[in-house]
């Protein structure tokens, strides 16, 4: 077990080098930089060519590329061109705003559709399952940013039951929320549902019906704990996912967070913070997909064994 | 069993209290959303930063105020007198006056942050730069002894980057002065700041030497103002319907109606600070023939678009400056306004016959050019009624978007033939920065390159000795440019504030070129 994490975690080495590579490439290949943000009308032609030189953007690509990830890897992330500060610290403020939205969203997604997962599975293809998988189906298919405005207009101007926007307590945490962990709800209830159907049918199942249990008991108690494999190695899958889905969602909701600095910083084109939030992003997507690996490991026997 | 429900009965009073008093605070209070272009301003330190919001300036008061027609006014400086040669500036400071930390104001503070304002390495050191030393003359008199002459000194100490600093916490809190404290002398003291976020103001209660431009020179009559940024203009809007907050700074055009449809919303405008324009790459045929670029300019229908794409609001352009600013005042001669038979008169002049299909015609070529526009909904709108204002002189205008953010890299290239763009500046010195022959390709869309322009413009940045010489070279530069048809003028937009008329009093009359300290110092929130 221990070699495998350790193997688990030797893979992520070249990946993340390939994901530094495409993060820094994509950025410096977008038109535009910096400096256009920072130079003032009436400065002079000399003074743009100097500043190029003190963020070393005049150096070439690769050399830019090879001082940053040097920096990176002893965790310095370098100082904002645009914002002045060091990134560290944005980041810093940034991100347990996200985590806080991000975990609540991915809460959100596992309680409401592991729950509408058993029901459409104990009520397959009777209405019930119908209704809630039409349902799951709508709400995952609108982009969020449009679900963001469409929940405000209903529940903040005509009901006023919460703030339009901000992160000012709990209230104002409802929207957001809602508008990123229903994505996520209707991946969960089809997961739920598909691998609760399919486990209904193992020998298993026919065993403890001759047991004389009762069917209820048999699908909560038995079914739902082997159906729930996938289901957790999906939700580990999601951690990144959930992060980059708030992107749009905290801008739409004028909350603080990684997604609005991430756009603020990418429309001034300030290298180093996009840098540093893309990192975090693509970090947490390989952390999230380490750990489902893991839970895995741990959770099924077969996977167990065949490490052992 | 009595006992518990008077218990119950007390606390439930003492919170009634609690929220009586905390509604008689909340009177005081307003909550205002930064206007969009100014959102994650990163610091509150004029000194070094690059992107300033409104509440800087209600922080830091200037030397000089400037009012609606940009005419100079006394700010902390009563009174300024220029030597004739332009040399020295002698500056009378007020008296009594001390920044939010309790040091005071005086010749030797100003001497300090002159200083300081040389000595910080970035991009707003060229403010100062032809300031060669600050005497101290007495303790509210200090003299500026220039390097060289520089008209545009009251310009430069008016602006919010020039804001005074209080010099020994600046130089205490380094990095950190305008992002965790701050402190200057102006109506409004920092409480506190989160980057891209909220900024929260308190009012400061000594303020007693404000701007002669406000009715009330003493402390500003709302005790604390909340400035939430917001980057979605719909969202602005919501939070100001549902009454989550009670002024938006910015209004988007495309907004404007739905706010006055609503009855307790109100919008202000004011004279705005951008020129909407057509760029014309001289270096590219067919606009290396000033006829086909005076035609191209002169199809602009400036009135049309006033009143089909912006619904009336604001006004046309027939310069390059905004109107407010003297050196717009050029010949007649040198406007250009919209005049048909003239436009094709000059494609036939210049050989460019109209053909079958409404395209002009030269050596069996059509008269196809590309016009370039950036991705944000009213550009693009724009942009198609100027395509099918060329068209109806005979050109034929293919539209190419390009992202707001990346379009400036695309102008680098030289490729542009038309673009549709505006800018934002209340200088004459705009001329030079988007028309300076060393600056083609961005910010010199038009590649316009000129000798005799060159001259003139020397002329006009540097030299004159006072402001009158300033304004007179400025003026000859601009008119010359003009009749050289680098670009067309289309509008002139307004600056649009919008706000709860149930919760906020204006003043009457706002003397200023922008929303700021002044209109905030006579602003109300109704009890």
């Amino acid at each position: 077990m221990i070699w495998y994490l350790i193997r688990r975690i030797l893979m992520l080495v070249p990946v993340f080098l390939a994901v530094s590579v495409v993060i820094f490439s994509i950025l410096h290949f977008i038109p535009g930089d910096p400096i256009d943000n920072l130079l003032k009308v009436g400065s002079s032609p000399q003074a743009r060519v100097a500043m190029e030189a003190r963020y070393g953007l005049d150096k070439p690509l690769p050399v830019q590329y090879g001082i940053w990830l040097s920096k990176v890897l002893q965790g310095d992330l370098g100082t904002a061109i645009v914002a002045r500060r060091p990134v560290a610290e944005l980041i810093a403020q940034a991100l347990p705003h996200s985590l806080r939205l991000g975990g609540l969203a991915l809460l959100f997604s596992t309680v409401v559709g592991v729950g509408l997962g058993v029901i459409a599975a104990l009520s397959r293809d009777r209405w019930p399952d119908r209704a809630i998988m039409g349902g799951v189906l709508i709400g995952s298919t609108m982009p969020s940013f449009w679900l963001g405005l469409i929940f405000m207009l209903i529940f903040s101007v005509s009901l006023g039951w919460f703030p339009v926007s901000g992160a000012r307590g709990w209230s104002s945490l409802v929207l957001p929320v809602l508008t990123i962990g229903l994505g996520g709800t209707a991946l969960v209830a089809r997961i739920t549902r598909v691998s609760m159907i399919e486990a209904s049918g193992r020998d298993f199942v026919t065993l403890l019906h001759a047991k004389g249990l009762s069917p209820l008991r048999i699908q909560l108690r038995h079914v739902l704990r082997h159906a729930l494999i996938p289901v957790v190695t999906i939700l580990a899958l999601r951690i990144g996912w959930v992060l980059g889905g708030a992107v749009t969602v905290e801008v739409v909701f004028a909350r603080p967070g990684l997604g609005t600095l991430l756009i603020k910083s990418l429309s001034q084109h300030d290298y180093p913070v996009v840098q540093a939030c893309l990192l975090m992003l693509a970090m947490a997507v390989m952390l999230g997909t380490l750990l489902g690996d893991i839970l895995q490991a741990v959770m099924d026997p077969r996977v167990r064994a065949a490490l052992a | 069993m009595t006992f518990p429900f008077r218990k119950t009965l007390l606390s439930a009073s003492v919170s009634l209290v609690a929220l009586l008093a905390a509604q008689a605070v909340a009177a005081q209070e307003a909550v205002f959303v930064m206007a969009t272009n100014e959102v994650g301003a990163p610091t509150y330190n004029p000194v070094t930063a690059t992107v300033l919001n409104t509440a800087t300036g209600l922080i830091f008061d200037r030397l000089i105020s400037q009012a609606a027609d940009l005419s100079y006014h006394p700010g902390l400086a009563e009174s300024w007198e220029e030597a004739p040669d332009g040399m020295s500036w002698t500056f009378k400071l007020k008296q009594g006056v001390s920044f939010h930390n309790g040091e005071p104001f005086n010749a030797e503070t100003v001497k300090l942050w002159i200083d300081l304002f040389k000595a910080t390495e970035g991009e707003n050191t060229y403010m100062a730069e032809a300031i060669a030393e600050v005497q101290v003359v007495d303790d509210h008199t200090v003299t500026f002894v220039m390097a060289r002459p520089e008209p545009n000194l009251l310009y430069n100490l008016s602006s919010t980057f020039m804001g005074v600093v209080e010099p020994k916490s600046f130089v205490a809190l380094g990095e950190n002065y305008g992002v965790t404290e701050v402190y200057g002398t102006g109506p409004f003291k920092l409480e506190s700041f989160t980057i891209g976020q909220e900024t929260v103001l308190v009012r400061n209660d000594d303020y007693a030497w404000g701007s002669p431009l406000a009715k009330n020179s003493g402390p500003a009559k709302v005790a604390r103002l909340t400035f939430r940024e917001i980057a979605e203009d719909s969202t602005a809007f919501l939070e100001l319907k549902t009454g989550g907050v009670d002024f938006l700074l910015s209004v988007p055009a495309d907004l404007m109606g739905e706010v006055t449809k609503e009855a307790n919303l109100a919008v202000l405008t004011m004279p705005g600070q951008d020129v909407w324009y057509m760029p014309i790459n001289v270096s590219k045929a067919p606009f290396d023939d000033i006829r086909v670029r005076e035609a191209a300019a002169k199809a602009i229908n400036q009135d049309e678009i006033l009143s089909a794409v912006f619904g009336g609001v604001g006004a046309v352009a027939h310069t390059f400056l905004i109107s407010a600013l003297p050196e717009s005042n050029v010949s007649d001669g040198a406007k250009i306004s919209y005049d048909p038979v003239r436009a094709n008169a000059a494609l036939d002049e210049a050989g460019w016959a109209m053909g079958p299909d409404g395209v002009r015609m030269k050596d069996g070529q059509p008269l196809k050019v590309s016009l370039w526009t950036q991705s944000d909904s009213i550009f693009r709108r724009l942009t198609e009624v100027v395509q099918a204002q060329l068209k109806a002189v005979g050109i034929e205008a293919e539209i190419t978007t390009f992202d707001s953010s990346m379009i400036r890299d695309q102008y680098k290239t030289g490729e542009q033939q038309l673009a549709v763009r505006s800018y934002n500046w209340d200088n004459a010195d705009i001329v030079d920065w988007f028309f300076g022959g060393d600056r083609l390709g961005y910010p010199n869309v038009s590649m316009f390159n000129d000798p005799k322009a060159e001259e003139l413009r020397t002329a006009a940045m540097t030299g004159a000795k006072n402001m009158a010489e300033r304004v007179a070279n400025f003026t000859a530069y601009h008119d010359y440019v003009l009749t050289q048809f680098p670009m067309a003028p289309i509008y002139q937009p307004v600056q649009a504030v919008a706000y709860n008329t149930e919760r906020i009093t204006l003043p009457e009359k706002i003397d200023a070129p922008s929303f700021g300290a002044v209109a905030f110092l006579d602003l109300e929130v109704k009890e």
